[in-house]
C-alpha cells in the first residue's frame, strides 16, 4: 500500500479516529490493527514474515532477559563468574536469532543474485543442473523491519533495557505501519514506549502532523513524481541519450530520490505525530553535508546509527580489529597506524551499507564507490591538512564551506551515476559519456522538452526544488519554520492551507505523466 | 590519568577545547570514528577492557565522562 | 490561531477544495451523464462515452426522432439518411462502441418503453458472437447509463461527480483545439448519432497500393488467431429474443441487419462456430446477412479491420430495400431465413473477390488550357497539335465520356465504353471555344470546360481593371456549347482563381485553399457563396444541367477545402496531380481528386498515347 493512495489516506484517518476514541488502556490496540490491516492490504501472506520476525526476537529477548535476570538476582560475588557462565548462551541467542532473520533475508532478497552468480560454478562443477531461484515475494519493508527488530535483541543482549512481555506489543513495535514502507528504523527504547503510552487528543500534534503529511507529499508527489519521468525517460534507455541529458538525467535521479525518501519519512513522522508519537528523524538536509562522511550522517540517518551501533562498535571494537591494530601500531609510525583498523571498518560498514540497498552489481559498487572515498580521505586527512594549511584556507571561511558543499554534492551525484544506471558498467559508459559526448546543445535546444515534462513541468520543478531549497536553508540557518509561521496573520496561516492543498491536487493528484488523449475510437 | 586522556583526545581531534564542552557527542564533535579510534588508545594507553556496551554517548559527552568510565573499568 | 481553530480552518478549506472538483466535473460533464445545458457539447461527450451522452441527447431531443438503429460501432456506417428515405421514418444511430448485444437489449428496452419507436434496427456484427456482457477499460467510456441498467444512479453519478478533473479539464482544453473537422475527441455527429466521417469519407479513394500505404492496417494485416466465440452466443440470441419479442409485443418494425466483415478478420474466427452462430440466430429471427461477400475482399469498402464504410452501408441498405437505382455486388446481402440459413452458409462461405475488371476501371484524364499559334507556354498547344492528338485518340478506338459518365459507372454501375478518355480545358479561354470545340466535334469527341465564373466573357480587360487578358468566352458562346452535347460546362469557382497582380486586395484567392488567419467559419461561407455563384452563373447561363464537378484552381485543395465542397454538392473534383485514375464502382470517393495528365505544345501524340493506354497490372 503506497503513500499515494486512497486507501492509505483512509486507513490514516480511520484508525486515527479510532486511536482517540478507544480507552487509553488499549488505544495501542488500534495501531496493531491498522498495521495488521496495512500489512495484510499492502503485502497479504507475506504478513507471515512480520510474524515470523516478531516471533523470533519475542522469543530471543524473553530468553536473553531471563538471563539478564539470573545475573542480576546473583550475590555480587557471583556475578561476575555467572556473566561469564552465561555469555556463551546468550551469544548463542544472538546469534540464533540474526541467523533465522538474515538468512530468511537473504533468501528474499539475495539468493537469486548469488544463484546467478554461481550458476556457472555449478555448471562446472555438476553440469545440467540449475540453481532453483526464488519465487517468493519480496514483503514489504522487510529491510526495515528486520533491522529494527534486531537491533531490539542486541540492546537486550546488551542489557539496556528489559525485553518486552507481551507478543502483541513487540508485534506494534515490528510492525508499525507508518515506517514500513520506507523507514525510519527505530531504537526500541524510544519507539515502544511512545506506542504504548496512552494518550488524550492534542490538536496541536494533529496539526503538526498534517503539515508535515502535506510537506512529505508536496516532495514526493510534485517533485519527485515529476522528475521520474524525465528520469525514466533518459535513464531507462541512456544509449538513446547524449552525455549531457544523461547528466540531466542523474540530476534529476538525485531530486526524484531525495524527494521521494524524504518526502516519505515526512509523511511517516507525520502520520506518526498525529498519534503523538515522535519518530526518528531520517534526514538532515543533505544538501548541505560538508563531506561524504557528514552526508551519511544527514541522510537515512537511521540506518546509518544502526550500521553504527550494530556493525560498526562490535567490529572496531572485535579481538581481531584489536590485534590488527597493535599490529598497525607498532609497523606503522604516525597518525596512519592508528588509523588504519578504523578505516577498514569503515570500509566494511559502507560495503554493508551499499549492499543493504540491493542485490546486485550496482550496489556493490555503490558500496565500494562510498567506502573507497571514504576511506581515502581518512587516510590522506594529514596530507590534506598540510595542504589547506599551505594554501592559507580558514576552516570557517565561507569559500571553503561553499567548496565543501559542492564537492561533497558532487561526489554524491557521481555515486547516483552507479546506483541508478541499469548496469554497472552501464554506469561506468554514462560518466564517460557526460565528460566525452556531452553534447552541450542538448541543453537549450528543445531536447529536453522531448523527454516527457513539458515546459509547465519544468518550471513547476524549478518552483518545487525552489521551494524546497528555501526551507531547508531556513532551517539549516535560522531554525525552525512553523513556529515563525505561527506568528503572522490569520489570513497568511489559511493561505499556508490552501496553497498546499490547491498544489498538491493540481500538481500532484494530477499526475506528470497522465495521458490526456485516451479517446476510444481511432478511426475518426 | 586526566593529562594522559587529554594528550590522547587532542591529538586525534586537534583544535578542540576539552576541558569545557560538555556534550561531545551530541555537539557532533566526536564522530563514531574519533570515538572508535580515542577508545583504542585508551585500551591502550590505560590497559582496560572497554566493550562495546560502553560505547554510549553519556560516556563520551565530557572529559569527565571517560575519565570515570575508565575508572569504572580499572576496578 | 489556536490549532484546533488551525484544524477546522484545514478541514474547511479540504471540503472547499472538494466542492469545487465536484462542481467542475459537474459543470463541465465531459461524459454527457448530467442533463444540463452549460457547457453541453454533444459530439465530445459522446465520443467520451456514447451510451451515457446520447441517453442525455436524446432525454431532449426524442420528439425529433421517431426509429432507432443499435448495435456496436460498425452501425455508424448504416447511415440513416438512407433509412430515413426507404422507411419513411427518422432514425437515430445508437451505435456504441465495443457494444454487446446486452447493451443493445437495454437500451432497446429503454428505448420501447420510454419513448415513440416506430422501426427497431439492430446490427448483429461478427463479434457479438465473442463477447457477451462484458466491461472494457477504461470502464467510464463503456458505462451504461443507470436508467437502462437499473443499477444504483447514485453510486453511478457520485462516480461521474468524484471523478480525475484532469477529464474535465482535458473538455476544456479539446474546446479550445476544436475545429470544423472531425478531431480524435468529437468523432460523433450528434443529430445523427453516428460517427462524423466527414473527413473520411471527402477523401480520395482509388488506387489500391497508393489505399494500402494509407491504410497500413490492411497491408499488413495480422496473423490469423482462433477466436473462439462459444461462449458469448447464447447471452447475445437470449438478448435478442427478448428485444424482438419486446417489438412484437409493441408492434414496431424489428429489422435485423448483419455488418460486412474484412474478409482477414473473419478468418481470425473458427468457421464452424460462424456457422452454428448464424444458424442459430436464423432460428430467432430473419436477418439480412452482409457479413461475408466480395464486398469482404475489398480494403476500399473499409475504414479499417472492423469498420465498413458508409458507401458500402448505403449499398446494402439499398439492397434491403429494393433500390435498383444504386450499384450493389450480386452477392452482396442475402435475406436469411430458419429455411434457407443453411443453404445461405454454404455459400456465402464459398466468397471471394470480385475480379477487378468486373468493378473497377481504369480513366484517364487529359487537361489542356489556351489553344493558341504561340505554344511555347508550359499550358499553351497549337490547334494543330490538338487537333493531331484528337484525332490519334479517335483513330485508336477512344470514346470521349463526362464526368457524370463516371459518376453513372460508380454510383449505378453503368458501364463505361471500353477505352474511355475524359478530355478537360481549364480556365474557360475563348480558344477553347474557337478551336477545340469545333474540332472536338469533328472526331465526335466529348470534353468538359472548367470556366472561372467572374472571368467569363472577358475579351480585352482583366474584370473591370484596365489590365489585358487573354480572351475568355461568354455565357453565350458557353451556351451554344452546352446546346451541341459536346461540351459540358463546370467549375473552376466562380472567383478563387484571382491574378494576384491584377487584384486590388492585400489578400487575393489565387486558389480555393483559406487565406492566411481566414476563420474556418469564415472561409467555408466564402466557398459555400462561390459554389452557389458559379452554380447559378452557368446553370443560368449556359443551360448546362448541373453542375457538381471542379477543377481545383492551381491543383491547390486541402481537406477542409475537400469537405467543404462536398456539403456544397460537388462531388467529383480534379487535380492536376499526374497519372490515371482507378474508378471503383459503389465507392464514390473514388470520383474525388482525380489525375490529369498536363497537355501543352511539348506533349507528342506517342507520348499521350503511352499515357492514355491501359496499364493494369
Amino acid at each position: 500500500m503506497s503513500f499515494t493512495t486512497l486507501p492509505f489516506l483512509v486507513l490514516v484517518v480511520l484508525s486515527v479516529a479510532i486511536y482517540y476514541l478507544l480507552p487509553h488502556r488499549v488505544q495501542w490496540a488500534a495501531l496493531l490493527g491498522a498495521s495488521m490491516i496495512f500489512y495484510w492490504v499492502g503485502g497479504g501472506k507475506t504478513v507471515l514474515y512480520v510474524f515470523y520476525t516478531a516471533v523470533t526476537v519475542y522469543a530471543a529477548g524473553r530468553l536473553l532477559g531471563h538471563y539478564n535476570d539470573l545475573r542480576r538476582a546473583a550475590p555480587k560475588e557471583e556475578k561476575k563468574a555467572l556473566s561469564a557462565k552465561y555469555k556463551p548462551y546468550r551469544q548463542a541467542v544472538v546469534l540464533v536469532t540474526c541467523l533465522a532473520n538474515f538468512v530468511l533475508l537473504y533468501l528474499l532478497k539475495y539468493w537469486n543474485f548469488t544463484a546467478d552468480l554461481l550458476q556457472p560454478l555449478a555448471d562446472v562443477l555438476s553440469p545440467g543442473t540449475t540453481l532453483p531461484l526464488s519465487e517468493l515475494i519480496l514483503p514489504l519493508g522487510i529491510s526495515f523491519f528486520m533491522f529494527q527488530s534486531i537491533g531490539y535483541v542486541i540492546d537486550v543482549y546488551r542489557d539496556k533495557y528489559p525485553p518486552e512481555k507481551n507478543f502483541a506489543k513487540l508485534l506494534l513495535f515490528v510492525s508499525f505501519f507508518p515506517q514500513m514502507v520506507q523507514g525510519p528504523i527505530s531504537r526500541f527504547d524510544q519507539l515502544a514506549p511512545q506506542l504504548l503510552a496512552p494518550r488524550k487528543l492534542d490538536f496541536t500534534n494533529l496539526k503538526y502532523g498534517i503539515q508535515l503529511v502535506m510537506w512529505g507529499y508536496f516532495k514526493k508527489m510534485v517533485i519527485a513524481d515529476r522528475a521520474a519521468v524525465l528520469v525514466n525517460t533518459v535513464l531507462n534507455d541512456p544509449w538513446s541519450h547524449s552525455g549531457s541529458i544523461i547528466a540531466v538525467g542523474v540530476l534529476f535521479y538525485c531530486i526524484q530520490l531525495y524527494g521521494d525518501f524524504s518526502g516519505g519519512i515526512d509523511i511517516t513522522r507525520g502520520v506518526a505525530q498525529l498519534f503523538g508519537i515522535d519518530l526518528a528523524e531520517n534526514f538532515r538536509r543533505p544538501l548541505f553535508s560538508t563531506s561524504l562522511t557528514d552526508f551519511w550522517r544527514r541522510w537515512h540517518i537511521t540506518l546509518g546509527a544502526w550500521m553504527r551501533d550494530y556493525l560498526f562498535y562490535p567490529l572496531s571494537l572485535s579481538k581481531p580489529f584489536g590485534k590488527l591494530g597493535k599490529f598497525t601500531r607498532k609497523h606503522i609510525k604516525g597518525k596512519l597506524g592508528k588509523i588504519i583498523p578504523t578505516s577498514l571498518a569503515t570500509f566494511i560498514i559502507y560495503f554493508v551499507i551499499g549492499i543493504w540497498h540491493g542485490a546486485n552489481w550496482r550496489y556493490v559498487a555503490f558500496g565500494f564507490w562510498n567506502g573507497t572515498i571514504i576511506t581515502l580521505s581518512l587516510l590522506l586527512a594529514p596530507q590534506f591538512l598540510r595542504w589547506k594549511q599551505a594554501l592559507h584556507i580558514k576552516d570557517q571561511s565561507k569559500g571553503w564551506h561553499l567548496f565543501q558543499l559542492v564537492r561533497t554534492n558532487l561526489l554524491v551525484f557521481l555515486g547516483r551515476y552507479i546506483t541508478r544506471a541499469p548496469r554497472f558498467l552501464t554506469a561506468v559508459w554514462m560518466m564517460k559519456e557526460t565528460l566525452l559526448h556531452p553534447n552541450l546543445p542538448d541543453l537549450y535546444n528543445g531536447t529536453l522538452l522531448t523527454l516527457g515534462l513539458g515546459k509547465g513541468d519544468f518550471l513547476l520543478l524549478f518552483c518545487g526544488v525552489a521551494v524546497m531549497l528555501t526551507a531547508e536553508w531556513f532551517q539549516e540557518t535560522r531554525g525552525h519554520i512553523r513556529p515563525a509561521l505561527e506568528q503572522r496573520s490569520p489570513f497568511v496561516q489559511w493561505l499556508a492551507i490552501l496553497v498546499p492543498l490547491a498544489v498538491l491536487f493540481c500538481f500532484g493528484v494530477l499526475r506528470a505523466d497522465y495521458i490526456s488523449s485516451d479517446f476510444i475510437y481511432k478511426q475518426f | 590519568m586526566k593529562e594522559q586522556l587529554l594528550a590522547i583526545l587532542t591529538e586525534a581531534i586537534p583544535g578542540v577545547d576539552f576541558e569545557t564542552e560538555t556534550a561531545l557527542v551530541e555537539d557532533e564533535i566526536l564522530e563514531s570514528l574519533d570515538i572508535v579510534t580515542i577508545v583504542s588508545e585508551i585500551k591502550d594507553a590505560f590497559d582496560v577492557e572497554i566493550s562495546v556496551d560502553d560505547l554510549i554517548p553519556e560516556n563520551f559527552n565530557t572529559v569527565e565522562a571517560m575519565l570515570a568510565l575508565i575508572q569504572a573499568r580499572k576496578d | 490561531m489556536t490549532s484546533k481553530q488551525w484544524l477546522a480552518l484545514f478541514l474547511a478549506t479540504l471540503l472547499l477544495l472538494g466542492a469545487c472538483v465536484l462542481g467542475f466535473n459537474y459543470w463541465v460533464d465531459p461524459f454527457g451523464v448530467f442533463n444540463h445545458t452549460s457547457l453541453e457539447w454533444s459530439s465530445y461527450e459522446m465520443t467520451r462515452n456514447p451510451r451515457t451522452a446520447k441517453m442525455t441527447y436524446l432525454e431532449d431531443h426524442h420528439q425529433e426522432y421517431d426509429s432507432y438503429l443499435l448495435g456496436c460501432s460498425s452501425t455508424s456506417s448504416f447511415p440513416v439518411e438512407s433509412l430515413n428515405k426507404y422507411l419513411d421514418a427518422r432514425f437515430y444511430n445508437m451505435i456504441m462502441y465495443g457494444a454487446d448485444m446486452l447493451d443493445v437489449e437495454s437500451q432497446a428496452v429503454y428505448l420501447l418503453e420510454h419513448y415513440e419507436v416506430k422501426n427497431l434496427v439492430v446490427n448483429v456484427y461478427l463479434d457479438n458472437a465473442r463477447d457477451y456482457n462484458t466491461l472494457p477499460d477504461p470502464a467510464r467510456s463503456y458505462a451504461m447509463p443507470p436508467e437502462t441498467t437499473g443499477e444504483n444512479p447514485a453510486a453511478f453519478f457520485a462516480d461521474y461527480l468524484f471523478m480525475d478533473p484532469r477529464l474535465s479539464f482535458d473538455k476544456l482544453k479539446a474546446m479550445r483545439a476544436d475545429t470544423i473537422l472531425t478531431q480524435p475527441f468529437d468523432v460523433f455527429n450528434p443529430e445523427t448519432g453516428a460517427y462524423d466521417k466527414t473527413v473520411r469519407d471527402a477523401e480520395s479513394v482509388g488506387n489500391l497500393d497508393h489505399y494500402l500505404e494509407n491504410y497500413p492496417v490492411f497491408a499488413n494485416y495480422p496473423p490469423a488467431h482462433n477466436t473462439t466465440i462459444e461462449a458469448a452466443v447464447t447471452g447475445t440470441l437470449d438478448s435478442l429474443t427478448h428485444i424482438r419479442d419486446l417489438c412484437a409485443q409493441k408492434g414496431v418494425n424489428f429489422l435485423v441487419l448483419c455488418a460486412p466483415v474484412y474478409a482477414d478478420y473473419m478468418a481470425y474466427y473458427d468457421w464452424d462456430q460462424v456457422k452454428e452462430f448464424y444458424t442459430r440466430l436464423a432460428q430467432v429471427t430473419p436477418y439480412w446477412d452482409f457479413s461475408y461477400s466480395s464486398v469482404s475482399f475489398e480494403p476500399r469498402y473499409f475504414y479499417d479491420e472492423t469498420h465498413f464504410r458508409n458507401c458500402v452501408g448505403e449499398m446494402a441498405l439499398a439492397r434491403v430495400f429494393g433500390d435498383d437505382s444504386r450499384y450493389i455486388p450480386e452477392d452482396f446481402g442475402v435475406y436469411v431465413t430458419a429455411d434457407t440459413v443453411q443453404e445461405h452458409l454454404e455459400t456465402m462461405m464459398q466468397a471471394s473477390p470480385l475480379p477487378a475488371e468486373r468493378y473497377t476501371a481504369e480513366v484517364p484524364v487529359l487537361m489542356y488550357h489556351h489553344i493558341d499559334q504561340n505554344g511555347d507556354d508550359s499550358t499553351n498547344i497549337t490547334p494543330e497539335l490538338f487537333e493531331a492528338q484528337i484525332a490519334a485518340l479517335a483513330q485508336a478506338g477512344y470514346t470521349a465520356v463526362f464526368p457524370d459518365d463516371l459518376a453513372a459507372y460508380v454510383n449505378t454501375g453503368k458501364a463505361l465504353p471500353e477505352k474511355p478518355v475524359v478530355i478537360t480545358f481549364d480556365d474557360g479561354y475563348l480558344s477553347n471555344y474557337t478551336y477545340a470545340w469545333p474540332i472536338l466535334e469533328k472526331y465526335g469527341m466529348v470534353a468538359t470546360f472548367f470556366m472561372v465564373g467572374s472571368t467569363t466573357g472577358n475579351t480585352d480587360h482583366y474584370k473591370d481593371t484596365s489590365h489585358p487578358i487573354t480572351p475568355h468566352f461568354s455565357f453565350a458562346q458557353g451556351a451554344e456549347m452546352v446546346a451541341s452535347g459536346t461540351i459540358s460546362l463546370q467549375s473552376h469557382t466562380y472567383d478563387m482563381h484571382q491574378w494576384a497582380p491584377y487584384e486590388s486586395t492585400d489578400q487575393p484567392r489565387e486558389n480555393i485553399l483559406p487565406l492566411a488567419g481566414e476563420s474556418e467559419e469564415a472561409y467555408r461561407a466564402v466557398l459555400a457563396e462561390d459554389c452557389q455563384k458559379i452554380r447559378q452563373a452557368i446553370e443560368e447561363g449556359t443551360g448546362e444541367e448541373r453542375v457538381h464537378v471542379l477543377a481545383y484552381p492551381s491543383g491547390r485543395y486541402n481537406t477542409l477545402a475537400q469537405v467543404s465542397l462536398l456539403e456544397n454538392g460537388f462531388d467529383i473534383t480534379f487535380t492536376t496531380e499526374v497519372g490515371t485514375n482507378t474508378l471503383i464502382k459503389g465507392q464514390p470517393q473514388s470520383l474525388l481528386g482525380l489525375h490529369r495528365y498536363n497537355m501543352n505544345e511539348a506533349v507528342s501524340v506517342d507520348q499521350m498515347m503511352s499515357w492514355v493506354s491501359p496499364a493494369r497490372g
